[in-house]
């Protein structure tokens, strides 16, 4: 059981002789910009602490053990899913004065980086070299290589590449008990438990990220970037299968439906046709040979799915006017509506269809726009939908729209999330997910390393427990007698 | 040298668990299931995952030890057990869970051979990347827990890579999965990454989802000759650095080249094999970019038949050479050089042979090593021989003996020193299998 900090003051006086006298916050006006992310939650923690290093942190982690306060790590704070926001009065570590490249190991193609280093300051600061580092978040200007450690994070694309545990070889990690400990190092494997498989992803919950492993991937020798443009999100979604049954895979394949387009186009002039029912935004990447041969694969899938056009981006600047579009998205629909809330269920890719037809109807019964803009090519949707907080009925229809399509996912054998993590957003949908067992087999590891919850509490798993789920007795009179 | 311990008192609850068919008692056909000499007294092939919950339930309670199996082609591989009270197959569980062609996933039991999933989703034209040795016996439960893998490996990632959700029975019994059966997914704690690999020490697999892969419509093999490893890993370093996108890329020595293709003139040739997919257009700008070292190019039935045996080169060193050492080594890329040369160094000081292939654009090596035909017959050069191996470690190479002469086993640890904290691991082990129920004493603990 944690209890507020109620000696705070002291608690301070102890991090500032840690971290050093300007490296910790604790005025409300400067903790309020510490109790968002990018989601919809809010808690203000009771101090932001900014270590310069991991022996800090250790230092830290022992301190809040002690104290039974509740820590949190913290990045950029661009996540969707509520992983950084504190617990009322909580540490947050915040990783601001980590942020140095350790390490670029050309031969091994690896680089060692500190938690804070912003996801595309790594890829530019090898870019010389020829090399990137591959998880591509649309938020990879800001967000941070400890954030997408936590969250796992994805991005476009992991259509080819796979998300941030794809990328990760080893981490040094500073556990509750502030013991300093390493798993992995640059081999793409060794023997014993994949620990560091099993850290990437959970959520700030079983330790903190102190040193990042990263693999660098060589910049391909060629881009090939399509947008096939179709009258309606049926034509669009049928394609993304027959992509895929025709033996391609892409780099990228990211769908936008009519509306989010027009929205988009409004706002920074991609390119996009504005009387389209839905585009595609595909990429290819390669051997020169292999790439040309895909793109015109991929035209002929699209003109014979329907397509009223297949665009090819002529140059690197076109390129990138493409994909300002899509990553751009977030930020144009700021223009329309106050508040969005997005969602970002997965689903098998053969039922893209059905799941958008699904969520064209959640939009009709709620009376409320939503705007498709996803990772067609993995089935990782991210409905968008519009609300103003100020209304409190709407918001109430915005979550059940909600519920109602990750549902949809669940019942189509999909997850409630692919890249954004559980967080607290998501937390009590797990039950949807996983049985009372799959989650008592979790919070065991998590106690295991975690066992007094000083670690991102009230997150990933469901509140409040319910009693253990006992399977049916048995009838054999053997098996009562072993009690079985 | 069987160590049969009966356990009578359990075999009536194994019988009411599985059905009398399924429980084998009989010695003499138990010691044919031996690991490492040891027969179990007794092994069980459940039927579904509550039988198999069923038994681990009732093992963990009463403090058993117990052995999962799925072909037996690894089952020798890891430390002496001391005793085994239960082995068990997953030999019936092959159910398949979902397969959507469109879908590029299959979901499928752990018994299910690596052969049979591979058959299963050619059929569509789609392709299962794990190329263990042995698929005809290898199962999806036994590649899972041994994390193995094959020259794929190169091309298409590791098991980490494409093993998309798992389900499983904990050590003390609680019928769990993690991931699902899309291709993206972080909900919940990864726990495929902690089942492979683990040796069946956390708990008993019984089936999981994987992404498949478009199967190639054409490969080809091309072979590049060198006079020295030095020489063949620095073409490598020019293969990994040129914009070539092979599926396989494989150091074969001289005595493994010997091996893996009989009748072949003896040399001292290191070769770097290549395996590219593609149309003839990709095939000629691959023959461009390696250019003339290049001495052959092998395709169709041969080309089956060549990756066939590089896959299956521990079993076919280990049948040439029955007394030798067998090892696996994960290495950083850049190590593969330095590693090859320290091995050398150790074969000729204890008068030793070897042989060795690898992913060496991964940095994974397999080593057979054996007693030079003039040398005197020594076990304890089998034990030096790993020792100095071990010593000179570097920094990030975990090294696993595979397989050693069986008068070597109680001097011969199987896994040596890892990079990742044992405490950590520790924890993992005890969260899940608290009684040590699963393998006890043969992994790491």
């Amino acid at each position: 059981m944690l209890h507020l900090p109620v000696n705070l003051p002291g608690v301070v006086d102890h991090l500032r002789k840690i971290a050093g006298r300007d490296a910790v916050l604790d005025r409300p006006e400067d903790l309020m910009l510490y109790e968002y992310d990018a989601g919809i939650r809010k808690s203000t923690p009771g101090a932001v602490v900014f270590p310069q290093n991991t022996e800090q942190v250790s230092q830290i982690m022992r301190l809040a053990t002690a104290e039974s306060i509740a820590v949190v790590a913290r990045g950029a704070g661009t996540g969707l899913s509520g992983g950084s926001i504190p617990q009322e009065g909580g540490i947050v570590i915040a990783f601001s004065r980590m942020n140095r490249i350790l390490e670029v190991d050309v031969e091994n193609q690896r680089a060692v980086v500190q938690p804070g280093v912003v996801n595309l300051q790594l890829s530019e600061h090898v870019s010389h070299l020829g090399l990137y580092f591959a998880p591509d978040p649309s938020s990879q200007k800001a967000c941070t290589i400890g954030g997408n450690v936590a969250e796992n994070s994805g991005g476009p694309h992991t259509l080819m590449h796979g998300v941030t545990v794809n990328h990760v070889t080893g981490v040094e990690v500073v556990l509750p008990s502030g013991e300093i400990v390493h798993f992995g190092g640059k081999a793409a494997e060794s023997y014993g438990y994949d620990m560091t498989g099993f850290l990437v992803g959970s959520e700030g919950t079983v330790g903190i990220t102190t040193a990042i492993t990263v693999k660098l991937l060589r910049k391909p020798e060629k881009i090939a970037t399509l947008l096939g443009v179709f009258e309606s999100v049926d034509d669009a979604a049928l394609t993304v299968s027959a992509i895929t049954a025709a033996g391609i895979t892409p780099a990228a394949l990211e769908m936008l439906d009519g509306w989010t387009l027009r929205t988009v186009e409004a706002f920074c002039h991609a390119g996009y046709p504005l009387d389209a029912g839905a585009v595609l935004l595909i990429e290819l990447e390669g051997l020169r040979e292999a790439v040309e041969e895909q793109a015109i694969a991929v035209r002929e899938v699209c003109l014979r799915q329907k397509a009223r056009e297949v665009r090819r981006a002529k140059d690197e600047e076109e390129r990138a006017l493409l994909w300002k579009g899509r990553k751009m998205a977030f930020a144009a629909l700021g223009r329309v509506t106050p508040s969005y809330y997005t969602q970002d269920g997965v689903v098998p890719r053969s039922q893209i269809p059905a799941v958008m037809r699904h969520i064209g109807n959640v939009a009709k019964k709620y009376d409320l726009i939503i705007g498709n803009i996803f990772h067609a090519g993995d089935g990782n949707l991210h409905p968008l939908i519009l609300f103003d907080m100020r209304d409190a009925a709407q918001f109430e229809r915005v979550l059940s729209a909600s519920w109602e399509i990750l549902e949809f996912c669940i019942q189509c054998g999909g997850s409630i999330t692919g890249e954004h993590g559980v967080g607290m957003e998501k937390r009590d949908l797990m039950p949807l997910l996983f049985t009372e067992e799959d989650l008592d087999v979790m919070i065991s590891l998590r106690n295991a390393f975690n066992g007094a919850g000083i670690l991102n509490p009230q997150k990933i798993f469901p509140t409040p427990r319910m009693c253990r789920e006992i399977s049916g007795p048995t009838q054999n009179p053997v098996l009562m007698q072993e009690g079985l | 040298m069987s160590t049969v311990t009966t356990t009578p008192r359990f075999a009536p609850v194994f019988r009411a668990i599985c059905g009398e068919k399924y429980v084998m008692e009989d010695p003499a056909e138990l010691q044919a299931w031996n690991v490492l000499g040891v027969a179990p007294a007794l092994a069980v092939t459940p039927a579904s995952v509550d039988e198999v919950t069923n038994i681990l339930r009732f093992a963990n309670q009463h403090g058993l030890s117990m052995v999962p199996a799925g072909g037996f082609t690894q089952q020798q591989v890891g430390n002496l057990p001391q005793q085994i009270d239960v082995l068990l197959f997953t030999s019936r569980l092959t159910a398949v869970e979902h397969y959507d062609a469109g879908d590029l996933t299959v979901g499928i039991g752990a018994g299910c051979t690596v052969a049979q999933l591979s058959a299963m989703v050619a059929e569509n034209g789609l392709f299962f990347a794990g190329d263990p040795a042995q698929p005809e016996r290898c199962t999806i439960g036994g590649l899972l827990a041994t994390g193995l893998y094959g020259p794929l490996r190169h091309g298409y990632g590791g098991l980490r890579d494409y093993c998309i959700g798992v389900r499983f029975v904990t050590g003390d019994g609680r019928k769990a999965k993690g991931g699902g059966r899309v291709v993206k997914n972080v909900a919940g704690y990864d726990m495929m990454k902690l089942f492979i690999g683990s040796q069946g020490t956390l708990g008993v697999i019984t089936s999981a989802s994987f992404k498949l892969f478009p199967a190639p419509r054409q490969t080809r093999t091309f072979v590049a000759v060198f006079s020295s490893a030095a020489e063949a890993l620095e073409f490598r370093y020019h293969v990994l650095r040129s914009p070539l996108d092979p599926i396989c890329l494989e150091l074969v020595s001289p005595e493994a080249h010997k091996l893996l293709v009989p009748g072949s003139p003896a040399g001292a040739w290191w070769s770097i094999c290549l395996r590219a997919a593609g149309s003839d257009a990709v095939l000629a700008r691959y023959r461009t970019e390696l250019g003339s070292a290049v001495v052959r190019e092998i395709d169709g039935a041969n080309e089956r038949g060549f990756w066939r045996a590089l896959e299956d080169f521990s079993p076919i060193a280990a049948e040439r050479h029955p007394r030798s050492l067998s090892i696996s080594m994960t290495l950083p890329v850049r190590d593969v050089q330095p590693v090859l040369s320290e091995l050398a160094a150790v074969a000729e000081s204890n008068r030793f042979a070897f042989a060795a292939i690898g992913r060496v654009g991964i940095g994974h090596l397999l080593v057979s090593l054996w007693q030079a035909p003039d040398a005197e017959v020594s076990m304890v050069s089998f034990v030096n021989v790993v020792s100095a191996l071990r010593n000179h470690l570097l920094h990030d190479v975990s090294m696993a003996v595979l397989r050693c002469p069986s008068e070597t086993r109680h001097h011969v640890s199987a896994w040596g020193p890892m990079p990742t904290d044992l405490e950590s691991m520790r924890a993992v082990k005890m969260a899940l299998d608290p009684k040590d129920v699963l393998n006890r004493g043969r992994f790491l603990f």
